[in-house]
């Protein structure tokens, strides 16, 4: 963190978005998911793909869909053909690292126009996508024992739990917010009314965590226009611009870290602050989209982007302050738990959704305070990997 | 410092013999593919054309990849002349084999199919070929659902 | 201009045509199959190569850099941290300390197991602090595992190890 200079040529506004809906299986292949999404994003900008200068597409691994070289194969449908086109890679923390990559593009003054696709279809991995996930552990030390990727997640939440001091009742609060957000969202899942009694007595996976607490895989496709401010000048009088970005990653040694808290989310999030001015995450982001793929991550993810302090963000839960009419709101569009959770294309409910509700597009998923500024981040793999941006529609 | 090791038996593999990876997947055919599956069930070929700037793509898409605009299908004969072919003289596992294997352009599109050419003494390019379909009751739904091009 | 207007609602539509399991177990929608046969075998590397021998000999070994101090376990050839070659190997014990645990009910394939596996990361005694490694408890009832147990490897017999993880059958209770 120390030498990093954050010159840049252009700011970057984004002024289009664009998602599938997120449904456990979809009939459409890989391409046809792209396109709708990015017929979507140019609607809303008021674009044609010509004016497009490049494309960055972001999609997690080959195993899910089957193919490898999946960023060639999707690139006719995301619009790539005769133009710059990339994939960026990075576990689940694609959803708000491609949106960066694409901050990149812009930001250089490579390209004024810049189109960000994200796309998953992990139905084709048969019978369950969970068969893909074992392959993510190390081949000598893990492999052996027959892991499932749960695991990981459960022996996190117990370490959550123990060094907080924090029940399970509160963790559950956060899948109950989430799932009945998601009521309000058209490409949603699994929203549904539950209460805190449902999570605690759903089917066990690997204690603590339990059905609930989980979010199910998906397909989907999610899409974002990026522009330079004069090209934003002529389309919009409410840009969306893109104040802060910053990512980081952990080894893979995850046994060898203690796991209660994220320090990787917290040193993209001290990067991506530093860009964009902010000194007190807690007073001066109105919204934010934490990666929430478990219950207990959106609490974990809280406190690693500083928005709590280390234990106190099951507190904020409970007091109502995350809810959608509260101080803090904390993932309004419904999260990956009531959405459904497409890995790549989560992008559509956290980077899409900040976009959304900084540019007053919500609809009944628009949070009650006015919001200059929000945040989205994305977390992946083993433990490893976060991805931080953030928003303001104040230059 | 740590000491190499140059004993080629010490270095280990694992696990001995190879670990399988178990995958297992299932690929839709999309919105296009059903329809042209569909269509081929009743022994018909479809393509598809942009409405904004009239490229013929074969196999069918809902978009154009230039324009972005939609597409709607048309049918063709499903005849068509070859452009490239290649005599394959080792299968998959690399055991012998001699398969004909060609890029058929169709007629009435700007596409190729990639399939077997049977029952053809000598294959040049430029030639005229058409398929043999399966019985439509046998048809799975896949491309192997067109058996073979033959001389037409 | 399409945009500028605040009385959109975002996304306008949902596009996309869901299926169900039953649509592709009865095909009513045509697809295709492959099973791929991926065979592969993995280098352990310089630091493992050791690691797993001396595991055949029912021991196990760790690394150390004498930069930053710390006893390195599972052993790498590089510290991470000071971006260097370690210094040497150091034998570690065999017990350990409790730091998370699950009880895991479903394998691999996210099927339902018949018995619970209990799952754990244990911190290696003689290594620094939070060197752990994961592994699976046996010899306990799941309810009476907590952080900060303590636990003992429990080795399989000399002449059924073949140099792998799983020459460790599980870890037990030390206290009795």
């Amino acid at each position: 963190m120390k030498g990093l200079k954050f010159h840049k040529k252009q700011d970057v506004a984004i002024v289009g978005a664009g998602m599938t809906t997120f449904k456990r299986r979809l009939l459409e292949t890989g391409k046809e998911l792209s396109y709708f999404a990015v017929k979507q994003a140019l609607e809303e900008a008021g674009l044609d793909i010509s004016d497009i200068e490049m494309v960055v597409m972001g999609s997690a691994p080959d195993a899910f869909d089957g193919v490898a070289l999946k960023g060639e194969y999707l690139l006719d449908g995301s619009g790539g053909s005769d133009r710059p086109y990339m994939r960026v890679f990075v576990g689940g923390g694609t959803g708000v690292f491609a949106p960066i990559a694409g901050y990149w593009h812009v930001a250089s003054g490579l390209a004024d126009v810049c189109l960000v696709v994200c796309e998953e279809k992990m139905s084709s991995c048969y019978p369950h996508p969970q068969s893909a996930f074992k392959y993510i552990w190390d081949p000598i030390l893990e492999r052996p024992l027959k892991p499932n990727l749960i695991w990981i997640f459960a022996l996190e939440m117990r370490r959550y739990m123990h060094v907080n001091n924090v029940k399970h009742e509160d963790i559950a609060l956060v899948s109950v917010k989430n799932k009945a957000n998601a009521l309000d969202h058209p490409c949603a899942q699994v929203a549904e009314k539950i209460t805190v009694e449902d999570v605690l007595k759903s089917e066990p996976m690997a204690l603590p965590v339990r059905r609930l607490d989980v979010s199910p895989p998906s397909d989907g496709a999610a899409a974002l226009v990026m522009v330079a401010p004069h090209i934003a000048r002529q389309l919009t009088d409410e840009p969306v611009w893109v104040t802060g970005v910053g990512w980081c990653l952990d080894t893979t040694h995850w046994t060898n870290r203690d796991l209660y808290f994220p320090r990787y989310v917290a040193e993209a999030a001290r990067m991506a602050y530093r860009m964009a001015h902010i000194t007190d995450p807690r007073k001066q982001i109105d919204v934010a989209e934490p990666y929430d793929p478990f219950d207990y991550k959106e609490l974990h993810h809280m406190e690693g982007l500083g928005l709590a302090r280390k234990g106190e963000a099951p507190i904020l839960t409970r007091e109502g302050v995350t809810a959608r009419d509260g101080d803090l709101p904390v993932c309004p569009s419904g999260g990956l738990l009531g959405v459904g959770n497409p890995i790549a294309a989560t992008m559509g409910v956290k980077a899409c959704e900040i976009y959304w509700q900084l540019a007053y597009r919500a609809g009944k998923r628009q949070v009650a305070k006015e919001v200059t500024t929000g945040v989205c981040q994305a977390w992946g793999d083993l433990m490893q990997v976060g991805t931080v941006m953030v928003m303001s529609n104040k230059r | 410092m740590i000491e190499k090791i140059v004993d080629p038996e010490k270095l280990r593999h694992f696990p001995p013999g190879g670990g399988k990876i178990e995958l297992y997947w299932i690929y839709t055919s999309g919105k296009a593919g059903e329809e042209f599956f569909r269509k081929l069930r009743e022994g018909k070929f479809i393509a598809s054309k942009c409405k904004k700037c009239g490229h013929r793509y074969f196999p069918p898409r809902i978009y154009c990849e230039f324009d972005f605009a939609e597409t709607e299908f048309y049918e063709i004969s499903g005849e068509g002349c070859v452009e490239a072919f290649t005599i394959a003289k080792l299968d998959l596992n690399e055991e012998p084999m001699e398969e004909v294997i060609a890029l058929i352009k169709l007629d009435g599109t700007d596409g190729r199919i990639l399939h077997v050419i049977k029952e053809a003494k000598d294959v040049c390019i430029g030639m005229r070929v058409r398929p043999v379909l399966k019985k439509a009751e046998d048809m799975q739904g896949n491309i192997c659902d067109i058996l073979y091009y033959k001389p037409a | 201009m399409a945009v500028g207007k605040k009385k959109i609602e975002c996304p306008p539509y949902a596009e996309g045509t869901p299926l169900s399991e039953k649509d592709i177990s009865e095909k009513r929608v045509t697809f295709f199959e492959d099973h791929p046969n991926l065979v592969y075998s993995w280098t352990t590397g310089q630091a493992l190569s050791r690691f797993l021998e001396e595991l055949k000999n029912g021991r196990l070994i760790a690394t150390k850099c004498n930069k930053c101090g710390r006893i390195i376990f599972p052993p790498r050839i590089y510290c991470e941290l000071c971006y260097k070659p370690i210094d040497g190997w150091v034998y570690v014990k065999d017990t350990g300390t409790v730091q998370t645990f699950s009880i895991s009910y479903i394998d691999p394939d996210a099927k339902p197991l018949d018995k619970p596996v209990v799952v754990a990361v244990i911190a290696v005694d003689g290594a620094s602090p939070n060197m752990g490694i994961m592994h699976v408890l046996g010899e306990v009832e799941p309810e009476r595992v907590y952080i900060g147990m303590k636990v003992k490897a429990v080795w399989k017999p000399e002449n059924e190890r073949e140099g792998a993880i799983t020459d460790i059958k599980y870890w037990r209770p030390l206290e009795g």
